[in-house]
């Protein structure tokens, strides 16, 4: 049995079949890649996996749990993380605060999770803004503190919903270290969907393809780039001979 | 037969709730405000026909335009002069602003009007009742049933068949594509407010024809239309006109029950507390309003 | 222990913050001696008990951001409990209160699971609803005296079992110790786990959920803290008034009283509900007082204070705490 296992995914939203009979698995320690264009469904299998939505039909398993079917709060505290592709700017915590919350998840404890939070804060690298309002920062720092308040919660599995957009190139440069740190030092499973081609496909083992709801391709980057049905969907011909 | 009765009473008062609810119902979809204040709109209609008969001896049927404007012009002068200004608050702060609005009114009532409890005694229909076979209907409620059904009608069609209506009905449904197509929120939030307070106004000419008015009458309509407005599923025109026939009947017939079975607590008192019960469970079991209409 | 020293360490407040509660605090003691008039005596036991109230309803509405306008009913639970037992059974104060904290916690759990399905505008009206039902069947509960209301034994003699004293000021002092420990317990509270994810549900429910929190059960757990809070000072008010009724227990203003105080000195604040019943229980008190009485005015004090709470939604939905906020930031 796989680490995360998911079979047969459909989610319709009233006619749009936003997930198609989505298959795959995801071996411990790994780093898989999702892509796809605008409106794939990619969110929306992060979605049916860490359960925003139940999934019309298709089984999620978790180290052996079938997980399909549970709350988001229960799916992160069997030990999913998640970040959001659209985080809410909000006012009514500082970034330590936020944090905290994250590690409440194993603690009840303030002084312990107040420890754990600032061990964390500072192994991104986020000291000097904890106790800054998250609208107070600019929006690399954000989702930052978006996958700071994540790995607080000490997943095992982490899934990013484009935690690199809006950055510029040092910044990605930076998020790839530490995304490839985090993966060998903690030795969590990753799990991330991206736009920025050049990223995914130097950080991730494999890569899934979604195009129009269903599972296109699956294999290493190298593959998929030359992978005709991904070219026709997504890459445009242009990538492909640049590469 | 007594529950037939109560069913067609029941059928009076409902279209009556329908035509009260209807402006909540347009002011949350078009911009999703809960308007505690709409029961003072209501009394104050009642209060305008009450004077007008009172002080011009006109009768109620004929001062009913008169509610109508009244509680149009209060709308719109809420609105511009005082929602507007909440809408840059959360949730909380305007429930709270219209709550205040809501007191404000009444105590305005209280402060011109005194507390005392008025009803019309003269007029074409009062005290006038019609027979048919075995049914017995007062003439003022059955006008109230009538006349709300063809106001209903009135802004239904506005709402689905003229410019005006449908910009507002976009705006319902989507504000920010609404505003890209060139619509003016602005002035839709106003004819939002201007048909809410309008139709509810004319609700309270023609609840005042047989109830009681007085300062603090709003909160019992305004806690029905609530109910309606959910039960319909919040913003849904359709669904708050089932909705009102609903809770009108329920609140006819649960007392009827009471009194076959012999149980004090579905008596005429608790008639409001059936209505609560029925918004509770329903909302609690289908959050998405009892038909669900606007998805 | 550690939770004791939580509660009563005020160090993370700025010094004028704490220099303030100081002086406040010798204020509450001294008040008997150096303000006492019967009429002010009477005005400050009525800011204490909202102030009582505010915080409890600061659990819920202020750190978890709830709409919640149904707190009456927990203040007639708690008043209804002690009277009912005193009438029917001469059971001591000491006795019943802590019941009626039971029940109303209780029932608090019991209404709480439904209505936490339930989000935004249909969450606020429900909580409405709830609180009116139980109005209704009280005012014609001919059992409980219906809407006439019942009225204690009163006793010859000042009994303490009973919390039956000649003089205002006994009560003073009593609503000033709850009033304390209130404060000490919201202090603990707002750096509680509990207290961080309720300003995390507030903030960002998706992102709250994402992070291990089950929503429904913490927003449960301070709904029965903030009913538990309210009850209590519905246990005060029975034995104070020696008299109650459903419309001074359960009337939906109450409710809303209970909730615009909190919101107008600035819901989330642990000195919020303090500030604003400070301001409007005394604006109430004496603008009834100087206006209500008048002939031909009837209403117009309530004007004032409607007017009051329009202009604060329409320009400091924050409150007054808000407000001082803001220039302290600026002033950074
Ligand atoms: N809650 C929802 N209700 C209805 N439709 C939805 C919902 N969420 C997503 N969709 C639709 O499902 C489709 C897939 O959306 P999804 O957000 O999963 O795409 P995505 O691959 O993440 O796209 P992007 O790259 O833009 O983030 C889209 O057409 C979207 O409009
Ligand atoms: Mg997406």
């Amino acid at each position: 049995m796989s680490f995360l296992t998911v079979e047969n995914i459909v989610k319709d939203f009233g006619g749009l079949v936003a997930n198609n009979n989505i298959s795959f698995a995801i071996e411990e320690g790994e780093i898989i890649g999702l892509i796809g264009p605008n409106g794939a469904g990619k969110t929306t299998l992060f979605n049916c996996i860490v359960g925003y939505h139940r999934p019309d039909s298709g089984k999620v398993t978790f180290r052996e749990k079938d997980i399909t079917g549970f709350k988001p709060f229960e799916t992160n505290r069997a030990g999913i993380g998640r970040t959001f592709q659209i985080m809410k700017v909000t006012t009514g915590m500082t970034v330590l605060e936020n944090v905290m919350v994250g590690s409440f998840c194993r603690t009840n404890d303030r002084n312990t999770a107040r420890g754990e939070a600032l061990h964390v804060l500072g192994d991104l690298a986020l000291d000097a803004v904890k106790d800054y309002y998250i609208n107070e920062l600019p929006i690399a720092i954000q989702r930052k503190v978006g996958l700071a308040r994540a790995l607080a919660t000490k997943p095992a599995l982490l899934m990013l919903d484009e935690v690199a957009s809006g950055l510029n190139p040092t910044e990605i440069e930076e998020v790839v270290e530490l995304l490839r740190r985090l993966n060998s030092a903690k030795k969590i499973t990753l799990f991330l969907i991206e736009h920025i081609m050049e990223m995914v496909m130097k950080v991730s083992q494999r890569v899934i393809v979604l195009d129009y709801g269903e599972k296109i391709a699956e294999g290493l980057p190298a593959d998929i780039v030359k992978n005709e049905n991904v070219i026709k969907a997504y890459l445009g011909e242009k990538y492909a001979q640049g590469l | 037969m007594l529950i037939a009765d109560a069913l067609l009473q029941g059928i009076l008062m409902g279209l009556l709730f329908a035509l009260v609810s209807l402006g909540l119902t347009v002011i949350f979809g078009v911009m999703d405000i809960v308007n505690f204040a709409h029961g003072e709109f209501l009394m104050l209609g009642m209060y305008s026909v009450y004077w007008a008969n009172f002080f011009f001896h006109i009768d109620p049927l004929i001062a009913l335009p008169v509610s109508a404007v009244v509680g149009a012009l209060l709308g719109l002068a809420s609105y511009y002069w005082f929602i507007k200004y909440l809408l840059r608050g959360p949730a909380i702060a305007q429930l709270f602003g219209t709550f205040g609005l809501m007191l404000f009114l009444q105590y305005f009532a209280m402060f011109l009007f005194s507390a005392d409890y008025r009803m019309i005694d003269k007029g074409l229909l009062v005290g006038k009742s019609l027979s048919v076979g075995p049914f017995i209907f007062d003439w003022t409620k059955l006008a109230a049933g009538i006349l709300s059904l063809v106001a209903f009608a009135v802004v239904y069609y506005f709402l689905h068949k003229t410019k005006t209506g449908k910009a507002l009905q976009a705006t319902s449904l989507n504000k920010e594509a609404a505003s890209y197509m060139g619509i003016r929120t602005d002035r839709m939030n106003a004819i939002a407010w201007a048909i809410g307070g309008g139709t509810v106004g004319m609700a309270g000419g023609l609840l005042v024809n047989f109830y009681y008015a007085y300062p603090m009458v709003g909160i019992l309509f305004v806690m029905i239309a609530f109910a309606c407005v959910a039960l319909g599923g919040f913003g849904s025109i359709k669904g708050v006109f089932f909705a009102g026939l609903l809770v009108g009947i329920l609140e006819m017939i649960f007392p009827v029950f009471g009194h076959l079975i012999g149980s004090d607590f579905l008596g005429p008192h608790f008639k409001f507390t059936v209505v609560y019960l029925a918004y509770f469970i329903i909302v609690v079991v289908r959050p998405q309003g009892l038909f669900g209409w606007k998805n | 222990m550690e939770k004791l020293k939580d509660a009563l360490n005020f160090s993370d407040f700025s010094k004028a913050e704490r220099i303030g509660l100081i002086i406040f605090s010798v204020f509450l003691l001294t008040f008997p001696w150096i303000g006492a008039g019967s009429f002010t005596t009477t005005v400050m036991i009525q800011f204490l008990l909202f102030s009582l109230f505010g915080m409890g309803w600061n659990t819920i509405g202020g750190y978890g951001g709830q709409v919640e306008l149904g707190k009456a009913q927990y203040v007639g639970i708690g008043s209804y409990t002690v009277a009912l037992m005193m009438v029917w059974w001469k059971v001591p104060f000491w006795v019943s209160m802590p019941i009626g904290i039971l029940i109303a916690v209780g029932y608090s759990f019991i209404i709480g699971y439904p209505l936490f399905r339930l989000k935004g505008h249909y969450f606020a009206i429900a909580t409405i609803c709830t609180s009116l039902v139980l109005k209704d069947i009280f005012d014609n509960w001919n059992l409980v005296g219906a809407a006439k209301g019942i009225e204690l034994p009163i006793h010859d003699h000042p009994d303490f079992l009973y919390m039956q004293f000649k003089s205002d000021t006994y009560y003073y002092y009593f609503i000033m110790a709850l009033f304390y420990i209130g404060l000490f317990y919201m202090n603990w509270f707002r750096k509680s786990k509990l207290g961080y994810q309720l300003r995390m549900i507030k903030d960002d429910e998706n992102a709250a959920e994402s992070l291990g929190i089950d929503i429904r059960w913490c927003k449960i757990k301070a709904y029965s803290i903030a009913s538990a809070f309210v009850a209590v000072g519905g246990g005060f008010m029975a034995v104070y008034n020696l008299y109650i009724d459903p419309a001074s227990t359960m009337e939906l203003s109450l409710s809303i009283k209970i909730a615009l105080m909190a919101m107008l000195g600035g819901a989330a604040s642990l000195w919020g509900p303090i500030i604003g019943a400070a301001f409007l229980v005394p604006l109430d008190r004496f603008l009834g007082s100087w206006l209500g009485g008048q002939k031909g005015l009837t209403g117009i004090d309530f004007m004032i204070y409607a007017g009051l709470i329009m202009i604060v939604s329409a320009y400091q939905p924050r409150g007054i705490w808000g407000i001082i906020e803001q220039f302290r930031k600026r002033g950074h």
